[in-house]
């Protein structure tokens, strides 16, 4: 009769779901383009470093505009790697700043009148490029180079840059957007291939936990149910006897609380398991049990030990002092929806007066020790003559 | 009350029509008057399945028709239920799982009552005289189908009806529940049978005269 509801296979199934929820295949390779992009615009930003620091001139806008590209990389970069992914409002800023305000400044107004002297701002647009393939949809991406590539071409033409110059940095701009959106293109896909791979294994294995389960379950009928009704039909005994009765009659109610358990679609099984257990071990001492449950939350396993352990001992006291030889068991989901539960055991019994009778060690020491040591509460409400009803909350 | 109160059986088991009526046999103030298979067939009854009486009369209208949550059929438990209802029966439901989805359908189509079947016969029998006396008959299996309904369409309840719900479906007794809550059983009893005029309220359909003349044609026809 007694029978653990959970398996083993779904518990590890749980466990591999949390891992992978936590780094799916797509979030790995968003992880891994962040930071080749950053390693990208690290290059760049080292070569402006070394550009305007060892630079004769000391004019202040390199210095500013330096400050400005390094505040710009480091809002980008930072979100991203904090966040996740992009913020396309980030890249358009990083792209406008860096990439065409700051190289247009730097002619205008930097005082420099040289090609070498912006080569660093203008190398910053390559990153900038990059980051935006990646970070934008395909039409602002093309938008973001094509601006780029206009802005950069003024500006190289501002300085008298040789055409040799000016083709190979375009050049550059626009294969360093290729590139990264090719890299894109490749790494989720095999990303998504990865997690449908995951998904698959996933599913097959819980397709062999409830199979499992299933038989488990079938091996518990057989022993019970089945053994039973090929008894009967076999005539080898009088059916009417009352131990054949009594037997027919906890595995009815064996059956009704399995169906019960299995109702819910998304079945948490700790607390279920638990007080089967706790059932099991009272009906085969006598005590009938009706039990209702209802959306069973999912607990920590401790707490549905807790629960169990309670649950029989209340069922014992039950069974030693009501005198009914009859047990009512609840077990729901806090009706507030918190995730907590609540069981009850009730009896009809003689009750007692709460307040000259001390409970019984078995509700004291028992019941409420084991609920309060795993977060919990119980509450004993009776009066004489009227039963006892114990509810066990968690959590308290 | 020394009145006999009649009752009929509708279930598709022959096993539980043929021990219930063994079991209502032993009982003084019941008299099974006939047991079906459908409620077709129970409202068609020309009389072969009444379990005794004199053969040949019209069968007695039973007071109480003890009506199977789900026939094997195929019929809607709930246009069973009304079927019966207008017979002039009141209907008290049972099946072997408590199927709180069906059994809340089977309130609101206006049966006066639930029990599963593992009851023993006492709690049956004051089910079947609660009834047939006018009373709302209770059980904790439907107070549990009613204190934990989440269905949308779930009638609101007052946080007293609530509580006397929740703590009668963990199964204490009315007069355990109504001495936990302050009041008298008497109120506490009427809480409960507020619960269920909520529900039967709400289910209750508007019928319009087409639909009663076409139900008394199906009746009339699954007779024949």
């Amino acid at each position: 009769m007694v029978l653990a509801l959970q398996s083993l296979p779904l518990r590890r199934i749980r466990a591999l779901r949390a891992t992978t929820s936590v780094r799916s295949g797509t979030h790995r390779a968003q992880s891994f383009l962040i930071v080749a992009t950053l390693l990208y615009r690290g290059s760049h930003l080292t070569v402006a470093v070394m550009a305007v620091a060892h630079r004769p001139w000391h004019l202040p806008l390199q210095h500013l505009g330096l400050a400005a590209a390094l505040g710009m990389s480091a809002l980008v970069y930072g979100t991203a790697l904090r966040r996740g992914w992009f913020d396309p409002r980030h890249i358009w800023a990083d792209v406008v700043v860096t990439g065409c305000v700051l190289p247009l400044a730097l002619c205008a107004w930097g005082g420099v009148r040289e090609p070498p002297t912006i080569a660093w701002a203008m190398l910053l647009g390559g990153s900038a490029s990059a980051t935006a393939a990646i970070a934008l949809d395909r039409l602002h991406a093309l938008a973001v180079v094509a601006l780029l590539v206009v802005t950069h071409l003024i500006g190289y033409q501002a300085v008298d840059a040789t055409p040799a110059v000016i083709v190979g940095h375009l050049n550059s701009l626009v294969s360093s957007a290729v590139m990264t959106y090719a890299f894109r293109w490749y790494l989720l896909r095999q990303g998504r291939l990865l997690d449908e791979a995951n998904a698959r294994a996933l599913e097959a294995e819980a397709h062999k936990a409830r199979y499992a389960e299933r038989l488990e379950h079938h091996r518990a009928l057989h022993d019970t149910v089945l053994a039973t009704l090929t008894t009967l039909a076999a005539g080898a005994v009088d059916a009417n006897a009352p131990e054949v009765r009594q037997r027919c009659a906890r595995e009815a109610a064996y059956l009704r609380r399995l169906i019960q358990q299995t109702a819910d679609e998304v079945p948490h099984r700790e607390i279920g398991a638990a007080l089967e257990e706790a059932v099991g071990s009272v009906e085969s001492l006598g005590l009938r049990v009706t039990a209702q449950y209802h959306a069973l939350p999912a607990v920590p396993p401790e707490v549905a030990a807790a629960l169990g352990h309670a649950v029989r001992e209340a069922l014992n006291n039950v069974r030693r002092h009501a005198g009914t030889g009859h047990a009512y068991l609840t077990a729901t989901g806090d009706p507030d929806g918190s995730g907590g539960a609540v069981v009850t055991v009730v009896d009809r019994g003689p009750g007692f007066d709460p307040a000259r009778c001390e409970p019984g060690l078995g509700l004291r020491g028992s019941v409420h020790g084991r609920m309060t040591e795993a977060g919990g509460r119980a509450t004993v409400d009776t009066a004489p003559g009227e039963g006892v009803r114990v509810e066990l909350r968690w959590p308290a | 009350m020394a009145r006999v109160i009649t009752v009929a059986v509708v279930d598709d088991d022959r096993m539980l029509r043929d021990g219930l009526r063994a079991w209502l046999g032993d009982v003084p103030d019941l008299r099974l008057v006939a047991t079906a298979a459908t409620v077709g067939e129970l409202l068609a009854d020309p009389s072969p399945h009444r379990p005794d009486g004199p053969h040949g009369t019209a069968p007695p209208q039973a007071d109480v028709v003890l009506l199977d949550l789900v026939l094997r059929d195929g019929s809607d438990p709930s246009d069973n239920i009304r079927r019966v209802l207008r017979t002039g029966s009141r209907v008290l439901m049972i099946s072997t799982v408590p199927d709180r989805s069906r059994i809340i359908e089977a309130i609101r189509a206006g049966a006066d009552g639930y029990l599963t079947k593992d009851h023993d016969l006492p709690t049956l029998v004051a089910a079947v005289k609660d009834l047939a006396e006018g009373r709302g008959a209770h059980s904790t299996e439907l107070a549990f189908a009613c204190a934990y309904d989440d269905s949308p369409a779930r009638p609101r309840l007052s946080p007293r009806e609530r509580q006397i719900l929740l703590d009668y479906a963990s199964g204490m007794t009315l007069k355990s529940a109504a001495r936990r809550a302050g009041i008298t059983v008497h109120t506490a009893k009427d809480y409960l049978d507020r619960v269920k005029a909520k529900y039967q309220q709400a289910g209750r359909p508007t019928y319009t005269k087409l639909d009663l003349a076409l139900r008394v044609r199906e009746d009339s026809l699954d007779g024949g």
